[in-house]
């Protein structure tokens, strides 16, 4: 009987582990990209909008907001960006997934859970992140919008706000009963909210909508890249960034205790 | 029955050599609903052992309790001598076993090598793809992405995820269902390939001639617990049962006038049904040698194993439906 044969105990091998994370990586970037259609649509929604907005309304002003639109829009999209990478589409993603059969299998195979949900949030942190790049670079190179003001924050934020809304993500996939379901009631979720919270126009603070929307993440992860992006006096980052952060919690919490391998097929 | 020792996890506990799956009185609920009951079985390295039983019998379960996929109410359970509930060794045991979905889960924009490299990647000592793809006759195929296959070489490429990893026991959960015949008999012959290099197969299936053409052994599950178990050939008192001797009548010759009791079935063939065939076999023939008669068609037939399997779960419908259920929990095993 050779060592080999001895079971081996634990699901983490400590460094040897990362090419394998680092592989499944790729081959989730793979899946991604061999959908073109899909990845553009991922893709270049932002980055439409960007053009539509900034195009028609750069220069106009809001009497409640200190920057013209075209400092507004920019990051609002990069926000939009990470919302739908991390949250819409992961969330349609895991459950078409989950009701085809594929995370049983995944399961049934050695990769550890660990190994599989980290190549997961890491695949769509590059796809988000993609697209933050690309808003940004179209921002400054098309229509003269500079920033971000403060990059630690901005940074920052855009961490915070991946990784909550990937939690809000895995959260919401568990709780959808098919994969027929999945598009109809994540994107009603998300559409409604986003253009509620003031993705495609400013909601003026104080007023019964910015209350409404304030209880949910989106608002906050919009205005907080606004308000770090163009270093506005007077606002409070870290109040968004706890909102966003308390919001993750509670996904991954439903997540955990939800997450299911089988189809629902409900 | 064979029981290779020579596989590669011949592990020994104490001089005894552990069984592949070794499975007692294991019992899975769902609330109030019993999904498996009392089952005990073992499957010895090597083997081919079937689970046979009807949709609901609880066979996918009973499998996927055994891959450390769905947890156990009851009971005990060991697959590769390791506890398959026990969160420390299941990436160990994962890199072991191998498992094959009784429904399609490919992803559709991968190509079917792209899939399996993917796969292979997750094992220590996986089979080579190329090998693989040429197993399972994929080879014109391999870049081809998975949604544009047909639904069999869709099947044939579950079955190469379930290989890649090269493991020592192979789980099928019904292989051939959605197959057409020729795509079955490919299925088959792969099995008993993998098999004879000392792969332990556990299938669960409803068909009865895949049991014939591939099991050593089969245990028959309804009602949530096993109703008979043995080979192919004697499960079910199989091979001691009646047989049924045919020919075809001779001309000139009355079914009064044969040495036995007869009796004419269409199309001119004489039947008869006997518990000793030795005896009937030897008066039949002397007196034909002797008469100068041939007996055109001459053949004997055991009870298809069909036969047996519908006795044994209406006979187990029966006594639950007169709430006089006398089947023993797992009785029969390794007879």
């Amino acid at each position: 009987m050779s060592s080999t044969d001895l079971p081996v105990k634990g699901s983490f091998r400590g460094v040897s582990d990362v090419p394998l994370v680092a592989r499944q990586v790729r081959f989730e970037q793979l899946s991604f990209w061999l959908n073109p259609i899909g990845a553009a649509l991922t893709i270049g929604f932002s980055v439409v909008f960007v053009v539509i907005f900034e195009s028609t309304s750069r220069h106009s002003t809001v009497n409640y907001l200190p920057i013209n639109l075209g400092q507004y829009y920019v990051p609002a999209f990069a926000a939009y960006g990470v919302m739908a990478a991390c949250f819409n589409i992961l969330a349609i993603n895991m459950v078409n997934r989950r009701e085809m059969g594929l995370l049983k299998r995944l399961r049934l195979s050695p990769l550890p859970t660990w190994m599989l949900l980290a190549a997961i949030f890491i695949n769509w942190m590059i796809i988000a992140i993609i697209q933050v790049v690309l808003v940004l670079l179209l921002g400054r190179l098309g229509y003269a919008v500079h920033g971000p003001h403060d990059v630690g924050l901005f940074v920052l934020m855009l961490i915070v706000g991946m990784l909550s809304f990937t939690a809000m993500g895995v959260g919401i996939s568990t709780v959808v009963p098919n994969a027929d379901a999945a598009g109809p009631i994540v994107s009603l979720v998300f559409f409604i909210l986003v253009a509620l919270s003031g993705l495609y126009f400013p909601v003026k603070a104080g007023s019964g909508l910015a209350t409404f929307t304030g209880f949910f993440p989106i608002r906050h992860l919009i205005l907080g890249l606004v308000d770090t992006f163009n270093g506005i006096p007077g606002t409070s980052p870290w109040n968004d960034l706890l909102v966003i952060a308390a919001w993750g919690v509670v996904g991954a919490f439903v997540s955990l205790r939800r997450w299911d391998w089988s189809p629902k097929r409900g | 029955m064979p029981a290779s020792t020579s596989g590669r996890t011949g592990r020994r506990e104490c001089g005894a050599v552990v069984p592949a799956v070794s499975v007692e009185h294991l019992s899975k609920s769902y609330g109030d609903s019993v999904a498996v009951r009392e089952v005990s079985f073992e499957v010895q390295k090597g083997e081919v052992f079937a689970l046979l039983g009807p949709n609901g019998a609880g066979k996918t379960t009973t499998v996927e309790i055994l891959e450390g996929f769905r947890d156990r109410s009851g009971g005990r359970v060991h697959t590769l001598g390791v506890d398959p509930a026990d969160h420390s060794t299941q990436r160990w045991l994962r890199t072991r076993i191998g498992v094959v979905l009784q429904e399609l889960a490919v992803e559709p924009y991968y190509s079917v090598r792209q899939v399996l490299t993917r796969n292979a990647g997750y094992y220590p000592h996986p089979r080579s793809v190329e090998e693989v793809i040429e197993l399972i006759g994929l080879a014109e195929k391999a870049d081809d992405r998975v949604k544009r296959l047909s639904g069999g070489q869709q099947r044939r490429l579950d079955v190469g995820l379930g290989i890649i990893g090269n493991p020592d026991l192979l789980f099928l959960d019904e292989p051939t269902t959605g197959l057409d015949p020729s795509g079955r008999r490919e299925t088959w012959d792969l099995i008993r390939r993998l098999a004879a290099g000392g792969t332990t197969v556990l299938l669960t299936t409803h068909y009865m001639d895949e049991v014939e053409a591939l099991a050593d052994r089969v245990a028959v599950l309804f009602g949530q617990e096993i109703v008979a178990s043995g080979t192919p050939s004697s499960i079910g008192g199989r091979d001691i049962g009646a047989v049924t001797v045919r020919f075809r009548l001779p001309e000139g010759v009355t079914v009064a006038s044969l040495p036995v009791p007869a009796e004419l079935s269409d199309g001119g063939h004489v039947e008869i049904h006997t518990e000793d065939e030795v005896r009937v076999l030897h008066d039949l023939t002397g007196w034909a040698l002797d008469e100068g008669h041939a007996l055109q068609g001459l053949s004997v037939l055991r009870i298809s194993l069909e036969d047996i399997y519908l006795g044994l779960t209406q006979g187990a419908a029966s006594r639950r439906a007169e709430g006089s259920d006398t089947a023993e929990p797992g009785q029969g095993v390794g007879q």
